[in-house]
Formats: structure tokens, sequence, C-alpha cells
């Protein structure tokens, strides 16, 4: 009997198209490993032209620091990188890229022609590679930088091509990738071309917050609040949504670490924590966040395509995301951008709209001008009352506008008011839920911790990973009001819970709280158990939604809400008002 | 069956049963009331499956048999009617046909079937007491057990019938209420039932006080009868913490006080906490007590009794209503209360045989 042979070592062209297989997943993931080749290469200005979807063709063209000729052939050998040169390198790198497969695995299914040039090389090099196999490479004449040209992708693949989606589903992918680099480089110019037309053209050397307004609008800019937080090693900056601006899904949330766009576990868990009880169920927000920190902190190779990182620490950057968003979201930041914000417009002036049209028979409040002391609201017929609020003393940045005036009640509920920026539609029930559940976290905050003792002293025996994490929140818990110390083991003895729980168990609501506690740290794990208590017992003596109120009560309800933390939801994550700049009211008029 | 009856006493029955009714079951038949008889005696009953109450009035029965009707309606209609003897006469498919006077109703019952049957009783332990002082002692102990129903033998009261006494005993874990009376019943009856609040406060309303009151118990159900009335019950099966480990042997402070004065003070004291800062603090000095609230953002207030003391100076915070809850049902003129420390346990107790733990609250 002969021995067969059952296993083999793959040739490199299969070892390539496997990887291609992880690595290249559709048109957009040609561009993305692409794009961070050229921000690899120092590019300041990078092109990316796609033809129908990028099926066809699509190229990536930078002004980056180039290859020679060996350099270039070299590159599109599997594990060929300029990027690192010992593993130790891949703990602290800094570049984009570092495994040496994207090329050679894209080349593996496409017809790719790589162009070429050092800055001080007289001529460059032109390599044509199809399926993997190169097939000449010569001189060619081109400007300085790298251009990769990809036709026919998947063209050896027809598996991977069926799975292609429409053109411009493909597309939309595309523009996804673009936008994700444009974003994360405001500093290089990018231009995309779709089928010859140009979509974007983005200039280079701008910052963050101009490549925002760029990319998307300057409307958006107006709901976004500044992040800048920076506890020890960490820093954190960008943008994050008000909560009223959410989205059904984290498409709208962009967070680089190092520049690279990636996330991690921890990141989730501290966005969630940072936005909880301002979120309804399932919505997400927006934001736009740079996670900067040591390389060697974060473990970028988990992923094969870097989609997500590992943090050595992962408590502090959570921690980190919790303050520095809720910080910020509270409008102490002090550079805010600002919700219906106090953009320009000083404490106590209040912008005068001249009235465009003067309407003869309508009643003095269209033409209403606003005195500074509280209007009579007398001389007023009912539903045309309106009046205005003296605010002075409040800092502006912390209120939601600073200017406003209650216009009227619409549908025996919602409010309306006119501010400096626009108009507010207000819940009138929402409102005053945000402002007791903070009126009561605050005397929350504010009073001493009581705890009951109990007759028994109870022992908890904790399974393995609650117990370690009751471990580690211990003195959290004790400053909660618990009287609890450990009784060797897995056990715990607890001769006092806090007052204000009242009735229950001991053992359940320990392993409630550790989780929480471990989920958004210690404390968290205080606000919440106290939040929510406060949350039921607010909505109870919150204003039935069908209640009267009398004007004085809106105007205290929107002084009130101006002044709260969160003013833009409820403590169920409903929003108290939604907002409507008078420039989205123009655009909806046709007037610009 | 065709009857008549006497406004005020179908009045009285209904409201006996109709308490334990639950008016959002998921089972339509649990909302209403049996009418069952069999030729003399009108025989109500009501269950929630848990519970079940049974009793019976006298009436003018022109035909035997049986029909429920929802309780809550039927309530609500005869306490309106205008005049002393209703006449109920139901068709077979249960419709009641309900005349009073100038009044005329029809109702839409279900039919008897579908009443869940009684529970079956037999034999077990027997006892037999004085309802007044049964009624006495569940009032003094019901309201310290717990509602959180995960600690579900906590969810009633132990009647632990040992030695020549009853103990009756209820606790939240935070406080304890216990009272002892003597009872006279066959060693073999010696043993210990938790019955279920629901069925403590449906006693407490219907026991009266005077008659003998006879209680019955079985593994897991036990029967209270007395009068007209027969009330069957599951009991919470488990077992009762022991409740004498947590009676502190000795206090080293004791002071008497006028129930009175304390219960007056303690509720003064307590409009100043709320859901934040729900404790009174009390401070024992020589021949005072004080009684403080301090909460912010709401007040403080101070009660000063002259007490009879001559002890260490005590300071102990404890929850008000906890502390007033026995105060309330105790008809003793004073009552004493015992002390060590800020973290020990207090006690109240009465000239009666009554003892009340409490644990006080701790601040940081």
């Amino acid at each position: 009997m002969s021995s067969v042979n059952r296993i083999q070592i793959l040739s490199d062209r299969v070892a390539n198209k496997i990887a291609a297989g992880e690595v290249v997943e559709r048109p957009a993931s040609v561009i993305k490993e692409l794009i961070e080749n050229s921000l690899d290469a120092g590019a300041t200005h990078i092109e990316v032209e796609v033809i129908a979807g990028g099926r066809k063709y699509l190229c990536v063209r930078d002004n980056g620091h180039g290859m020679s000729r060996d350099d270039a052939l070299l590159s599109l050998e599997r594990h060929a990188t300029s990027k690192i040169k010992d593993v130790d390198d891949i703990e602290c790198v800094g570049t984009m890229g570092f495994r040496g497969e994207a090329v050679p695995a894209i080349a593996s299914v496409s017809r790719l022609t790589l162009t070429t040039r050092l800055a001080g090389d007289v001529e460059g090099t032109e390599i044509n590679v199809s399926g993997g196999k190169i097939q000449d490479a010569g001189e060619a004449g081109c400007p300085p930088g790298t251009s990769v040209t990809v036709r026919n992708l998947f063209f050896n693949v027809p598996a991977r091509r069926k799975f292609l989606r429409s053109e411009q589903t493909e597309v939309s992918h595309i523009r996804q990738v673009f936008l994700v680099y444009a974003l994360a480089n405001p500093g290089v110019g990018l231009r995309l071309l779709v089928d010859e037309r140009e979509v974007y053209n983005l200039p280079a050397g701008v910052q963050f917050e101009d490549r925002l307004r760029d990319v998307y609008s300057a409307d958006l800019l107006k709901t976004l609040r500044t992040v800048d937080y920076v506890s020890g090693e960490l820093s954190l900056r960008g943008f994050v949504g008000v909560p009223s601006l959410t989205r059904g899904d984290r498409s709208d949330q962009y967070i680089f670490v190092n520049g690279r766009p990636a996330s991690a576990p921890a990141v989730w868990g501290g966005l969630k924590e940072a936005y909880r009880g301002l979120l309804a169920k399932d919505r997400h927000p927006v934001l736009f966040l740079f996670i900067d920190m040591d390389p060697s902190l974060v473990d970028v190779n988990v992923h094969p395509t870097k989609k997500e990182v590992r943090f050595r620490h992962p408590g502090t950057v959570r921690d980190a995301l919790v303050e520095g968003v809720r910080k910020s979201l509270s409008g102490s930041s002090s550079s805010s951008v600002g919700m219906p914000g106090p953009s320009g417009t000083t404490v106590g002036a209040e912008p005068f709209r001249r009235p465009v049209v003067q309407i003869e028979n309508l009643p003095a409040a269209a033409v209403f001008q606003y005195p500074r002391i509280p209007f009579e609201a007398r001389d007023e017929k009912p539903g045309e009352r309106s009046d205005d609020h003296a605010k002075a003393g409040i800092p502006a940045e912390e209120r939601p506008w600073s200017w406003s005036r209650v216009v009227g009640q619409v549908g025996g509920l919602y409010v309306l008011l006119e501010t400096e920026e626009g108009l507010v539609v207000m819940d009138p029930h929402a409102a005053h839920a945000r402002v007791l559940y903070e009126r009561l976290l605050k005397e929350l905050a504010d009073s001493s911790v009581e705890s009951q003792g109990l007759l028994t002293p109870e022992a908890v025996e904790l399974p393995p990973k609650d117990a370690l994490r009751v471990r580690k929140g211990l003195g959290a818990l004790q400053s909660m009001g618990f009287g609890i110390s450990e009784f060797g083991g897995d056990t715990f003895i607890v001769d006092a819970l806090p007052a204000c729980l009242g009735d229950v168990a001991a053992a359940p609501l320990l392993i409630d709280l550790a989780q929480s506690v471990e989920e958004g740290g210690a404390r968290a794990g205080v606000q919440k158990w106290a939040g929510e208590r406060i949350a039921r017992s607010v909505s109870r003596s919150a204003v039935a939604s069908r209640d009267r109120l009398t004007l004085e009560e809106i105007e205290k309800l929107v002084v009130n809400l101006g002044k709260a933390e969160m003013p833009y939801t409820c403590p169920h994550g409903h929003p108290t008002l939604f907002f409507m700049s008078y420039s989205e009211l123009n655009r909806k008029f046709g007037k610009t | 069956m065709k009857f008549t009856v006497n406004k005020e006493l179908i009045l009285e029955a209904l409201q006996k049963v109709q308490a334990i009714v639950n008016p959002r079951t998921t089972l339509p038949i649990l909302s209403n009331v049996l009418f069952q008889s069999d030729g003399k005696k009108l025989t109500l009953s009501a269950t929630d499956l848990e519970v079940s109450v049974r009793t019976s009035i006298d009436a003018k029965v022109d035909k035997a048999g049986g029909t429920t009707l929802p309780a809550r309606r039927l309530l609500s209609i005869v306490r309106e009617l205008p005049s002393a003897e209703i006449e109920v006469d139901t068709d077979e498919k249960d419709i009641a046909s309900i005349k009073c006077g100038p009044s005329f109703f029809k109702l839409v019952g279900i039919s008897e079937d579908e009443f869940p049957p009684p529970p079956k009783f037999e034999g077990g332990k027997s006892y037999k007491m004085e309802q007044g002082v049964f009624k006495e002692m569940l009032q003094k102990t019901g309201y310290a057990a717990s509602t959180d129903e995960t600690r579900y033998i906590l969810n009633g009261v132990l009647l632990s019938f040992q030695g020549e006494k009853l103990i009756v005993v209820a606790t939240d874990g935070r406080r304890l209420a216990l009272v002892e009376q003597e009872v006279e019943f066959p060693k073999k009856s010696e043993g210990d039932l938790v019955v279920p609040s629901k069925t403590v406060n449906e006693l407490i309303r219907t026991l009266g006080d005077e008659g003998e009151l006879t209680i019955q118990a079985t593994e897991n159900q036990v029967a209270f009868e007395f009068d007209d009335i027969l009330i069957i019950s599951k009991l919470i099966e488990g077992t009762f913490p022991n409740f004498r480990q947590v009676i502190p042997a000795q206090c080293e402070e004791r002071v008497t006080i006028e129930r009175e004065i304390l219960f007056t003070a303690l509720k003064r004291a307590a409009l100043l906490t709320n859901d934040q800062s729900n404790s009174v603090k009390l401070l024992f000095t020589s021949n005072k007590l004080q009684i403080v609230t301090e909460t912010p953002d709401v007040g403080e207030s101070k009660e000063t009794i002259p007490v009879k003391f001559s002890g260490k100076d005590v300071s102990v915070a404890f929850n008000p209503e906890f502390m007033m809850d026995p105060l309330k049902c105790l008809q003793s003129d004073e009552i004493h209360i015992e002390m060590t420390d800020e973290l020990s346990p207090g006690v109240i107790k009465a000239d009666v045989p009554f003892l009340y733990v409490l644990m006080p609250m701790r601040m940081s």
C-alpha cells in the first residue's frame, strides 16, 4: 500500500484568496484597506473613484511617499509590510495596517494595477497583477505617490460576486467607509467620485468641526455637544448628540481609537451608561468620538479588519466615557455647540425678529415686541397669551434657550415656545417629570445615607462571578447604605440595607446591584437604584397628561426645565421637547 | 333557585365574603359569589383559590339550587336597594331577576358548576379559643409581616402552638411582633402554622369579639370556623425563622412612657420625614426623651417628653412608621422601651404579653 500524503502546504495564491475572504468582503472593504495604506503613506490628499459600485472599477490615488520598484513588487507578497518589523511593534503600532495581507489579498481576487513613484525618483513603476499573478512590471510616468486601480473585483471568485448587493447598496457602503476616514482625518483632503460624478470634495488641513460641517450639515453641528475630556493617559475628544437627536441604529456613531475607526464592548457599555435615563428604548445617540491613548494600552490585532480593539484597562475607558460624555451632555462643557443654544446671543439680550409679514387683524401676539418685564397676560385673549422670561442670573450655556416666549398650547397638551433660534414644542408632562426627577435626585444626593438594620444578619452566598463583583464593589455598596462584610469564601454577611429600599430581600438585590456596579462603575450603581426608584415616583406625581395648566405654571416649568441638567428627555427617555430652527422652517417653505 | 332575603342580612354576608374576591382575576368565575341553598339556609361562598370564605344566612327559600353572581356589582346593587325584602329568582341560564319594592334588576351570572369546589378538609389538629382573643392577637402582630414576595415564608403570621401556649409572631426582617396567650389543646396538636397575610386580614375583618372559634389544621391547610362563617386557607409551607434568637436577652436601659403621648409625638415628628430620609432620632437623657427629625430641604422638628430615666444617655434612630405600628394597636396606658445603644435592637413591651423588637437605622 502506498502512503498518501493528505496534508500539504497551501500555495501563496490559495492562502491569499483565503485571506481575501476575511479582508475583502465587498468593494467597500477594498476602499478601506487602500485608504488606510494611503494614510499610512503620509498622504495629504486622497482621491477615491468608483464605477458601477466598485465592481468594475475602483481606484484610490494618493500623494503619499510612494514606493521604489523593489518595494512595490514586494508589497504584493503576502505578509510583506513596511509598517512593522518585529512582533513587539504590534504592541505599539501607530499605523493603520500592519498585517501585510491586504494588498496581496485584493490582488488575488481582482485585476490590480499598482502605479507608484517616490518623490525623488525620475520615473515611476507600474505593475499589473491578475488574480494574484504578476503579469508585467514596467516604468511609467506618474505623479509622486501611489495609485491602486482594482478592476473586475471577484472576477475569479464567482461565489463572492454573487453575494454582492445592488450597485446603490455597494456605493452606500463605500460612502460610509469614505466618511469614516474623512471624519477621522480632517487634515487630509479627500475626494470621492462615483460614476464620474463628484460626491465629496473635502479640503485638506481643516479642523474636525469643519470637516463635520462639510460632510453633514451646519444644523447637525448645532445639536451636538463638544466632548473634551482628559483622564490620565486617556483623552476623549469629539462631539456627542443631545438626547433628542437619536437614531434607530448605531450607524451615526463614529468612534475612533487612536484615529482608527474601531470599537470595543467597553465603549458600548460606557456610552450606554452615559446616556442612561436619557434615551428611549432602542434609540442610539449620534456621536463622533476620538479616544486617544498610549498605543501599548490598546490591542488592535484582534480582528482581521481591525473593527474591534481590545483595551488593556477597559474600566478606565468606560469610566472616562461615562464621565466625559455626561459632563458635556449636562451642558457644563465650556465649548458647548449647543442645542437651540445661546450661539452669539448674550445673556438677557432679546433678539428682535422683525415680522416679515404683518397680519392686520391678528391680535397683538403676532407683532408682539418682547418687553423685559413679564408681560401682562390678562390683556391678551385666551389662546394668544404670550409672555417672556426675564432669566437674568442663570449662565446662558446651561439652558436650552436663553430666551423664550410661550406662544400657546396645542392639542390640549403640547406647549409651543418661541425661542431665539426657532420653534420649540414641549410636552409639559415629560418636562415636569424631568424637573421633579432632577430635584429628587439632588435631594437624594444631598441627604445622608440611612440604612435600616436587620434583625438577623443574612448570610448571602453568591455564585463566584457575582461574589467577585460584590467584593470589588464592597466599598460602593457600603456607601449606598449596605451593612455588608465578607464572611469567607463567596459568602457575605448583610446586617443592614439602605432604608429607602423598603421591604426587600438582601440576596437578589445584592446580585442585581453588583452587576450594575460593574457595568457602570460605582457611581452608576448608586445612581441607578436611586434613579429608578425616583423615576417611578416621579411619574406618579408629574402633571397628568390632560391636566389644565395655567400660563404661570407653564412659564415656571419652562424656566425650571431650562435650568435642568438634562433638559431634553424625561426620566424614561422620552423627549421633553423638539426643536425646529428658523432655518429649517425657512427651508420647509422653500426660502433660503 | 328562588329565595327572598332580608336586605341587611345579605348585605352583611356579602361584605364578609367579597373582600377576598379579586376584581382583576383572569378566571371570571372568581369574581363571583356562589349562592347555594338546600331549602332552609342560604350559603354564600367566595374564593381566590388560596383562601375561601363561606357564610350562611336565613332566607325564605322557594326553590332550592345554586348560582353564582358577580360579587362587587351585586354588593353595590344591594347597598342601594330601597326596601327590606329582596327577592332573587334565577333561570336556567343563570340570569338572576332581583326584585325589591319598585326596583327590578336582571343580573347575568355564571353556572354554579364552574365554581371551584370547596377544598376537602379532613382530620388534622384542632384548637378552640375565644374569637376576640384571637382577633386581638392577629391585630397586634399582622402588620409586621413582610410584603416582599420573594420571602414568602415571611408573608404571613406564625401561629405556634407549643406547651400550653399559642405564640403569634410576624416579622419582615427589620422588626418583629410577638404575642402569647395560654390556650388549652391536646398535646398531639402541638405545631406551627404560617397563615398568609390575606387570610389574617380577612380574619381580622370577620372575627367577632365574642363567641368560640375552632381552628383546624392539616399539613397544608387551615380552617377557621366561627359563628356562621368558615374560612379555609392554604398555609405557607416552610420553616419560619427562629424568632427567639432575635429577642435580646437583656438590655442595658429601660424606660416607661405613656403610650398615647409617645404615639402622638412620633406622629408629629414623622410629618417632617420624606421618602429619602425616613427616620426619627430618639435621645434619652436624664428624665427626658427628645424626638428629633432633621430632613434636608424639608425641615426639623423636636418633641420633648418628660420620662423617668436615669441611665446613661442613649441616642438611637428608628423608622417612625415601624415605631407607631405597635403603639396603634396596644391598649395599655404605658409601654416600656428597652435599648442598649444606637446599633442594638430596641424592644417595646407592654404589660400584656406583647413584645416588639425593632432594629435601629444607621446614619452615615
